[in-house]
């Protein structure tokens, strides 16, 4: 007697993926939500000069630019000045040699966003020589 | 005589997938824990003229003064003699390098402030100093 072959099925294995949906939608909605824009940082470089006790002492004083800071006012070479103007004359020394030594001085009292504003300012103009000094 | 039936033997997956889900997420969490030593609070003075920062240098140490004037690293208030002190150590752990000191101060405080950090810098031999400040804010 001739035997009747069953003919077998193969079903292809089914993954469940209810579960694996649900945590990658879990993920976008954590991303979301912790995502925040990031802030652009930049940093500016200033020398931080100190009395050299052996250095020798200089017959005449170099040609510095020099600022002084203090919490309503600035001077520029020991002349009053107001932002635009002091931005202008950067501009115009920068424009003939950037090497140029700036020396800032700010007073007690003012403000660390006014020393910023014109780091920034040298920045722009590419005077890279610069140096804060704090006044007692 | 007995069917014959033939079966795949399937592994479920979801829970494994579900412990990968949860692995990705505390990596997430806890990677950036370095940027968390970084005081939030400071309020940066404007700079959109300066180079943007790209690249951190691993030696570099972040000095904060925040509005009121205290001079805090890894959030810890220090004074200006505790500070130099550990900058010079920080310098003679590291002979021949440079150790790039940016002073993060808000926008708001006194220079006395800024002046104590930038003391404690000297004092440990450190001459060249960084300020941060903002380029762009988002």
């Amino acid at each position: 007697m001739a035997r009747k072959h069953k003919k077998i099925e193969h079903h292809p294995g089914e993954l469940n993926l209810t579960a694996m949906i649900d945590v990658a939608f879990q993920l976008l909605n954590f991303f979301i939500i912790t995502t925040h824009p990031v802030d652009v940082l930049t940093h500016l470089d200033v020398f931080r000069p100190s009395p050299d006790l052996h250095a020798p002492r200089l017959t005449q004083a170099p040609p510095v630019i020099r600022i002084e800071i203090f919490p309503d006012s600035m001077l520029l070479n020991a002349q009053p000045v107001n932002r635009q103007r002091l931005v202008d004359f950067l501009a115009a020394q920068a424009s003939l040699d950037t090497r140029k030594t700036i020396l800032i001085q700010c007073s007690q009292k003012s403000t660390h966003g006014q020393l910023v504003d014109v780091l920034d300012q040298c920045t722009r103009l590419k005077l890279s020589n610069i140096s804060v000094i704090s006044s007692t | 005589m007995r069917k014959h039936s033939e079966e795949y033997l399937t592994g479920n997956l979801t829970a494994m997938i579900d412990v990968v889900f949860q692995l990705i997420i505390f990596f997430v969490c806890t990677v950036n824990m370095q940027d968390k030593a970084i005081d939030d609070s400071i309020r940066l003075a404007m700079a959109p003229h300066g180079e943007p920062v790209v690249r951190k240098d691993p030696l570099e140490i972040n000095l904060d003064v925040d509005a009121r004037g205290q001079v805090s690293l890894n959030r810890d208030p220090y004074s200006r003699d505790e500070l130099a002190n550990m900058l010079k150590k920080v310098v003679q752990e590291h002979p021949g390098q440079p150790i790039p000191v940016i002073i993060r101060g808000d926008a708001a405080t006194k220079h006395e402030a800024i002046q104590k950090a930038m003391d404690a810098c000297v004092k440990a031999g450190i001459w060249k100093i960084k300020f941060a400040a903002f380029k762009e804010r988002r």
